[in-house]
């Protein structure tokens, strides 16, 4: 009998067979989605109740006031960024593997579009209105979305600006044919509402001292952004016909004329450089980009190069500007270009290009634009720039606060951000807990059927061309969002698809009368089986083994 | 169904049928006798006056939904849209299966021992229904019944009496799908080709709508159809959903079994179990039946018994004998675990108008052979749906003498189990049984009566009425008798001794 034969030869383990069972635990994951989000937004968070209605029982509109209402814990400005933000976001979307990543830049627009449609208001948090008053330097995203944080917890808050409008970079460096004045406008007018005050053209600092603002308000914050460019030090670079980027956004934004000539060279591979090289085109000039690396390291949103593309802005990469050469009478002429090649990659995984030696060329030019990095404009406010020090601190007295990029360079969803941290703190509340010890969830992407992304229509290039403000894209449609809406995985959170209910065999799962997205069943382990059949099924992650 | 209450309150006419139908009523589920008195004025035929039988008839364009995509799903979507076509009628069939059965592990499985028998796979093969080589894992060629007072190998007694395995889904947990088909997945397939959509999405409510089932699912879809059938099988809470519905329907109640796939490579199995099936007649409290299947890499252990918990899996997987069949003396950790249902009793009116319960949902063989009367009862409900019609009275007429035959057998089938039973619990008669079956296993040439009624109790591929028929035959009562003196009365002796090793 083989098994005598075993027995005899291999009885080695006298240890009893102990059952193993294998039981869930309910707990929500991070999505990546929010986790890559610089504003934190709990985006599959917002998206759930409108995926989720049918199950709740809400009504359209009121699953679209809920989503709504979650964003703008986060963002004020939803109609906004939904048109200007990269959406870093969608790069770690779960979904990228099977069919392509929620569009989430697509849903926000749509409903920050809806919320201005409906004309809702932005909530407040505290009933109380509180009696110390706060000063904000800076109307851009990062000084307004502080400003509202403050005025919705009840502070008086009054923000200071040198321009004639609000809006920052958003108005003065974005150009209208990504972001309509009438949508910015809108979102800002929704802050004054709450009660702050805009107090426009006034230059702290040379208008009215720091010393001033601090005898009348009890907490300060510096939202100063970085607006000056930096030039190149290159010879020629000072002169006519050379521009720093956010000056010539600033200006072609303001509706000033600028005579460009025949050949406009932008250097750069930024935001601010496709900007400027599109809003070139705008103004009837040829217009090429020299970018020092290569042009899939180019930092700006690959959605903006490819228009720039149809538009017909020429690219050359590995090539940065010796010398900028003039005629006798200082107008412009050319450019003298070096060639590189891509170099080694640092730490970052990002080539330093090294120049090829002998390697130039001349290339014919009427203007010039420098988008290559800014810097803050602290003119006038020097003490605080002393007192923030080199090593630019968040809070370098108990009253002053600085927020946004003034303290590190970054894309507007990240100065909003800090516009909610510098609040946050000012009120002692403990951070923001959404990111707190969550693990990434396991979703089984899988077990999801497939939908196809939504399409994004767009005008033709010639008609942008002609149209210099007509918006590049257009905003969804309802049916188009509903749609992308169901798109989302849910990850790390119940989505309520009844599975771990219908096949559990005990009946461990039971539907929870007030269930809702996040929770839709409350599970028993004394019923509990342990066959982990539910882990298995669960598509989003939200159960997993204990 | 409130046609069908009226309908059926007629005084029914069918005298004979109506009998034996009774009877067996009355014997599976003795309660009934009380609350219908004689039972007459049951379940009578709809009124002929009802007249417009083409209501009651599947028109062109009409809808079908399938509740699961299990074996009876699948084949009668499959069945259906071949005879339809037969007739040229064009309908839409749709099946509801919110799982894939791709998946590997619990996600993608059906819950089964996965044994059927190579009869079924002919019959399947006769009905078009073919299994590649890779759905049908063959190669079982016998059994070794162990049981306290020794092991025996039983030959296949025919060679059309092998046994197949097959994978319900896709390989145990963290298999490797490579050469694994599933045989779900396989038959999902066929009704697709078949022209059967499959809406991967969950069913979580069945109600009427004017008189026609309707369906909503758990993302808000809602659709009513002119026929709904339901082949859920019992390990889901769909059923528990349409007692709830105002459907007049009971749920069979159903029996907790376990099964679970131990991975030992396939060098391992093929040197400790070899090419047969281990069944396990053990005297432990509870248990009624094991039995070790090799499966390629894994080894899949099926128990049944009263109340299978996690206490008599341990006992029975630490009883002597069954470590005794694993390499090291112990079974290793197991992949894979779970306590699937089997039904235990059948539902009594597994019909409506314009509704109708197969497989395990309805009517299903006793303990083994689930995807057989899954087979017979999608068929024929088929069958009624093309050629006679989709009320209440047709299904009676044309679907329930199918079910019926299997409700019957599986009372045949309780007495057989029940006689095993005994066996477990009487060490004087496993012996006899053991030497009856060692002797006719030596023999050459030996009319193999115990052999062949223990293959056939342990695969189900024999109806229990023959089972049951071929015991009471007197040369095998005789036999039995004979082995009982002998193997008890000299139970020391060198013979029996020598027997008891296969």
């Amino acid at each position: 009998m083989k098994s005598e034969e075993l027995t005899e030869t291999d009885r080695t383990d006298e240890a009893d067979f102990v059952f193993k069972p294998v039981r869930p635990v309910q707990s929500e994951g991070q999505a990546p989605c929010q986790l890559n989000c610089p504003c934190s937004t709990n985006i599959r968070d917002w998206i759930a109740p409108i995926a989720q209605r049918e199950h709740t029982g809400a009504s359209l509109r009121e699953a679209y006031e809920e989503a709504w209402t979650r964003i703008v814990d986060h963002n004020p400005f939803p109609a906004v960024m939904g048109r200007i933000c990269p959406h870093p976001c969608e790069s770690g979307c779960n979904r990228i593997g099977k069919d392509g990543n929620v569009s989430v830049s697509a849903l926000e627009r749509f409903l920050g579009d809806w919320a201005l449609e409906q004309k809702l208001r932005l909530p407040r948090l505290d009933r109380e209105s509180r009696d110390e008053s706060v000063a904000v330097v800076g109307a851009g995203p990062a000084g307004l979305s502080y400003a509202y944080q403050m005025a919705r917890r009840g502070y008086r808050v009054k923000v200071f600006d040198w321009h004639p409008e609000a809006g920052g970079m958003l108005r003065y460096g974005v150009p209208k044919y990504r972001l309509p004045r009438s949508v910015l406008d809108a979102e800002i007018a929704r802050i004054t509402e709450l009660g702050v005050e805009l107090c426009l053209g006034v230059r702290i600092g040379t208008d009215l001292s720091l010393e001033e603002l601090k005898a009348d308000h009890q907490l300060l914050f510096l939202g100063l952004g970085t607006q000056q460019g930096r030039l190149m030090n290159i010879p020629g670079e000072n002169g006519a016909s050379v521009w720093v980027g956010t000056d010539f956004l600033e200006r072609y934004n303001e509706g000033h004329a600028l005579s460009l000539g025949e050949h406009l060279v932008v250097i750069g591979g930024g935001n601010t450089a496709i900007d400027v090289a599109r809003t070139g085109r705008r103004s009837g000039a040829r217009v090429t980009v020299l970018y020092r690396r290569q042009l899939e390291e180019m930092p700006a949103i690959d959605s903006e190069i490819r228009h720039a593309r149809e538009e017909g802005v020429d690219f050359e990469d590995l090539a940065t500007p010796l010398e900028i050469s003039r005629d006798a009478s200082g107008a412009l002429r050319g450019l003298t270009v070096q060639r590189l090649h891509p170099g080694k990659q640092d730490d970052d995984g990002r080539h330093v290009p090294q120049a090829i030696p002998g390697d130039t060329y001349y290339l014919d030019a009427s203007a010039v634009v420098i988008a290559i990095s800014q810097v803050t404009d602290w003119t006038g406010l020097e003490d605080a720039e002393s007192m923030a020090g080199a090593e630019t601190t968040r809070q370098p007295d108990s009253r002053l606060t600085l927020g946004g990029d003034v303290l590190r360079l970054g894309i507007a969803s990240q100065a909003i951000a800090e516009g909610r941290k510098c609040a946050e703190q000012a009120r002692g509340e403990p951070p923001n807990s959404l990111l707190a010890d969550k693990t990434l969830p396991t979703v089984k992407v899988d077990h999801y059927a497939g939908a196809d992304s939504v399409n994004l229509t767009e005008a033709l290039p010639d008609e942008r061309l002609l149209s210099p403000d007509l918006e590049t894209s257009h905003t969804i449609s309802e049916n188009e969002f509903l749609a992308e809406v169901q798109r989302c995985l849910s990850c790390g959170s119940c989505l309520g698809c009844y599975q771990c209910w219908m096949y559990c065999n005990a009946g461990s799962f039971t539907p929870l009368e007030q269930g809702g997205p996040g929770q839709y069943f409350s599970f028993d382990s004394d019923l509990c089986e342990g066959c982990g059949k539910c882990i298995e099924l669960c598509p989003c992650g939200y159960l997993s083994p204990k | 169904m409130h046609d069908t209450k009226d309908a059926s309150t007629k005084p029914g006419e069918q005298g004979h049928e109506k009998v034996e139908e009774e009877a067996v009523r009355i014997l599976t589920d003795p309660g009934s006798w009380a609350k219908h008195g004689s039972g007459t004025d049951e379940e009578g035929p709809r009124s002929e006056t009802n007249g417009d039988s083409d209501n009651w008839k599947l028109q062109p364009g009409n809808r079908v939904a399938v509740i699961g995509g299990g074996p009876a799903g699948s084949l009668f979507s499959q069945f259906l849209l071949k005879t339809m076509a037969h007739l040229d009628i064009d309908i839409d069939v749709e099946i509801y299966e919110p799982r894939d059965f791709n998946f590997c592990g619990p996600a993608g499985c059906n819950h089964c021992g996965g044994v059927v028998s190579e009869s079924l796979i002919q019959i399947l093969g006769t009905e078009g229904v073919v299994l590649p080589e890779e759905v049908v894992q063959r190669g079982i060629d016998s059994y070794v019944m162990h049981m306290d007072v020794g092991s025996v190998r039983i030959e296949t007694p025919l060679q059309e009496k092998r046994i197949a395995a097959v994978y319900r889904g896709n390989g145990p947990r963290q298999s490797e799908p490579a050469s694994i088909a599933g045989f779900d997945h396989h038959l999902i397939s066929l009704a697709r080709s078949a022209g059967a959509k499959v809406r991967q999405q969950m069913v979580t409510e069945v109600d009427l709508d004017e008189g026609r089932p309707r369906i909503t699912c758990a993302d808000g879809h809602r659709q009513t159809y002119d026929l709904l059938v339901v082949a859920s099988g019992v390990n889901s809470a769909l059923l528990g959903l349409i007692e709830k519905s105002g459907l007049e329907f009971k749920a069979p109640t159903a029996v907790k079994s376990f099964v679970a796939e131990f991975k030992l490579g396939a060098a391992t199995i093929e040197r400790s179990f070899g090419t047969s099936m281990h069944v396990f007649l053990l005297d432990i409290p509870r248990l009624q039946f094991a039995a070790l299947i090799p499966k390629g890499e894994y080894l899949t252990l099926v128990m049944l018994g009263d109340d299978v918990d996690q206490e008599l899996v341990e006992s029975f997987l630490n009883a002597p004998e069954v470590r005794s069949c694993f390499p090291g003396n112990r079974p290793p950790d197991n992949a894979c675990q779970c306590f699937p249902r089997l039904n235990l009793s059948h539902v009594r009116r597994p019909f409506a108008d314009r509704v109708v319960f197969i497989g395990d949902s309805g009517v299903a063989r006793l303990y083994k052979d689930g995807i057989g009367s899954a087979y017979r009862t999608a068929k024929a409900a088929a069958n009624c749906v093309a050629l006679h019609g989709i009320s209440a009275r047709d299904f009676h007429y044309h679907y329930w003498p199918a079910c019926k035959k299997i409700a019957i057998d599986n009372l045949l089938g309780r007495c057989v189990f029940g006689f095993c039973h005994l066996l477990q619990k009487l060490r004087f008669a496993r012996r006899s049984v053991m030497r009856m079956t060692v002797i006719e296993q030596r023999t050459e040439g030996a009319i193999p009566h115990m052999s062949s009624v223990l293959w056939d109790v342990f695969t189900g591929s024999a109806p229990y009425r023959e089972v049951l028929f071929r015991t009471l035959h007197p040369f095998f009562l005789g036999r039995l008798i004979w082995n009982l003196l002998a193997a008890n009365a000299w139970k020391s002796g060198r013979r029996n001794r020598e027997l008891s090793t296969p």
